[in-house]
């Protein structure tokens, strides 16, 4: 696969230099200059424009209409997402070359292609990147970091070296593999396996660690005369043990699903029933 | 709190929240990293890590779904560590202190957003012109030195005076709401779980999250062996569909 990229890439006019130019830029302002008007559009502009301008060359109208066109709304996730940057500067490139021909790439089919993948793009980097990979992470460095140990306060730098190889991968093969292979590969099931399995390991993972740092119990206890007390906490181990976490967890999951996902809201409502609930000594944080 | 440290202090949160490169904040605004640098700094580098760990569960499962951030780690961690390291409190109440500066530091990041709808306008001006220059300070320089006012000031400022405030506080506080801490700080890494359950968790695959679960409810697991055998289980799934797959096909 990877001679056979480098055999394209040779007929190809962007070197891995301007790749990885272009990557830098991206990855450095993704996030930076985001707007509630345009959200990316204004990084994927600045990201593209020196490629832009070697694909362009002496096509001074071309060049300012292509800056233009890509400082339209733009919004998916950074990683995965770079697969567009790549496919785009593809067609860009076809056009550039064919502007004279009556068959040119037309705006449309730029525009069209980036606005149509962005959504779903976004699903698949949201749900891989930022769903499973982040918590894994960065539970694996407050694991570390709990016991004291040095090393956990670093661990988290491995998440953007993650995003660094991959979104560049992406980038690249989505430069030299074009339109036409990125749409297939994304109808195919190939995708759809990798998100699947993906899932898979989050919720695994997701269930330990809720197990693990989730740490709610009850210390009531009711004492008769002549009896020996009953423990609500030992009661509740015998029927499920860790009963009160899960209910926790859908407790807020159904809240988010009925009522909208209002974070601090809910965030709020928490601590109240925290306060409440720890002063009056009904649950406690361990 | 002395000078050189509540500086430290509001140029930690601004490299943690300048969003220079992409999923970066997710390490240098880390309240772990916060706590690594912070213990250093106070000679209590075990404290400080325990604190930060405590504080970054809470938002482990944070997801900005189109750029929203729903709560700020960062401003939770660089607001209670060094007042926790100073003071001498104890874990429980510095996530108390640490959760209303997390939703504090929303406003700052919608005011970046805000402020940076300028910069699009001005660069759609500069595309025109074809001054990519121009275009690229939009899209950074601009931007950055705007964030580093809003973030370096108020960060500065609290740490300063905040620790002061906060032990007067703390001597009036009742245990019952130092109990009440402790129970928010127990439940509140679930919003975390329970959000990336709404992002991954299709029906037909929820079984997974309750075998994680009661592997470690009642069998101990730690996380890292938990991780292995996730990991183990998934790749089994993928395997078979792609066989199944091919089945199909021929």
């Amino acid at each position: 696969m990877s001679s056979n990229l480098d055999e394209i890439q040779k007929q190809r006019e962007l070197t891995n230099r301007d790749l990885m130019k272009t990557y830098a830029r991206w990855y450095l302002s993704v996030e930076v200059s985001n707007s509630y008007e345009r959200l990316q559009a204004l990084a994927f502009c600045n990201a593209l424009s020196g490629s832009l301008k070697k694909l362009y060359k002496d096509d001074d109208q071309g060049y300012r209409e292509a800056l233009i066109r890509h400082l339209q709304f733009y919004n998916s996730e950074g990683t995965f997402g770079a697969v567009i940057h790549g496919v785009v500067l593809s067609m860009e490139e076809e056009k550039a070359k064919s502007k004279d021909s009556s068959d040119s790439l037309s705006e449309e089919v730029i525009t069209g292609f980036k606005t149509g993948l962005m959504g779903p793009i976004a699903g698949i980097g949201d749900t891989l990147i930022w769903g499973t990979l982040k918590p894994i992470i960065l539970a694996l460095a407050s694991s570390l970091a709990l016991s004291g140990l040095f090393i956990g306060g670093i661990v988290p730098f491995l998440f953007p070296l993650a995003v660094i190889l991959i979104g560049y991968g992406m980038m690249k093969s989505g430069y030299l593999l074009g339109k036409d292979s990125v749409t297939k590969l994304m109808k195919s099931g190939l995708i759809n396996n990798l998100i699947n399995s993906a899932s898979i390991l989050g919720l695994f993972m997701m269930g330990a660690l809720s197990s693990t740092y989730i740490k709610v119990s009850t210390p009531l206890e009711f004492s008769f005369k002549n009896a020996e007390p009953i423990v609500i906490q030992d009661i509740l181990d015998q029927i499920l043990v860790g009963i009160l976490p899960l209910a926790a967890v859908f407790g807020i999951y159904f809240y988010f699903k009925l009522r909208g996902q209002y974070y601090n809201r809910l965030i709020m409502w928490l601590i109240v029933i925290s306060l409440i609930t720890g002063f009056f000594g009904i649950l406690q944080g361990s | 709190m002395n000078l050189l440290v509540a500086a430290l202090c509001g140029i930690l949160y601004f490299i943690g929240t300048s969003r220079l490169g992409y999923g970066l904040s997710q390490a240098t605004g880390s309240p772990i990293f916060y706590g690594l640098i912070l213990g250093l700094v106070y000679g209590e580098v075990e404290k400080g890590l325990i604190i930060g760990a405590t504080i970054q569960l809470i938002y482990i499962g944070i997801i900005f779904t189109g750029g929203n951030m729903p709560a700020d780690q960062s401003l939770a961690g660089i607001i209670a560590i060094p007042i926790a390291l100073q003071t001498g409190m104890n874990v429980e109440v510095a996530v108390g202190l640490a959760v209303p500066f997390g939703i504090l530091g929303i406003f700052i990041d919608q005011l970046r957003r805000i402020t940076n709808s300028y910069w699009v306008s001005k660069a759609e001006k500069y595309a025109q012109v074809m001054d990519t220059r121009k275009i690229f300070h939009c899209a950074i320089t601009y931007p950055t030195i705007t964030i580093f006012l809003l973030t370096f000031t108020p960060v500065f400022v609290i740490t300063l005076f905040g620790a002061n405030a906060v032990t007067s506080i703390m001597n009036i506080l009742p245990q019952g709401i130092i109990d009440g801490f402790s129970v928010a700080g127990g439940i509140l890494p679930a919003l975390g779980f329970a959000i990336i359950i709404m992002v991954i968790g299709k029906r037909e695959i929820m079984p997974y999250f309750f075998i994680g679960f009661f592997l470690v409810a009642y069998l101990k697991v730690d996380v890292m062996a938990a991780a292995a055998f996730g990991f183990c289980v998934a790749a089994l799934t993928m395997f078979n569909s792609i066989k199944q797959k091919q089945k199909e096909v021929n």
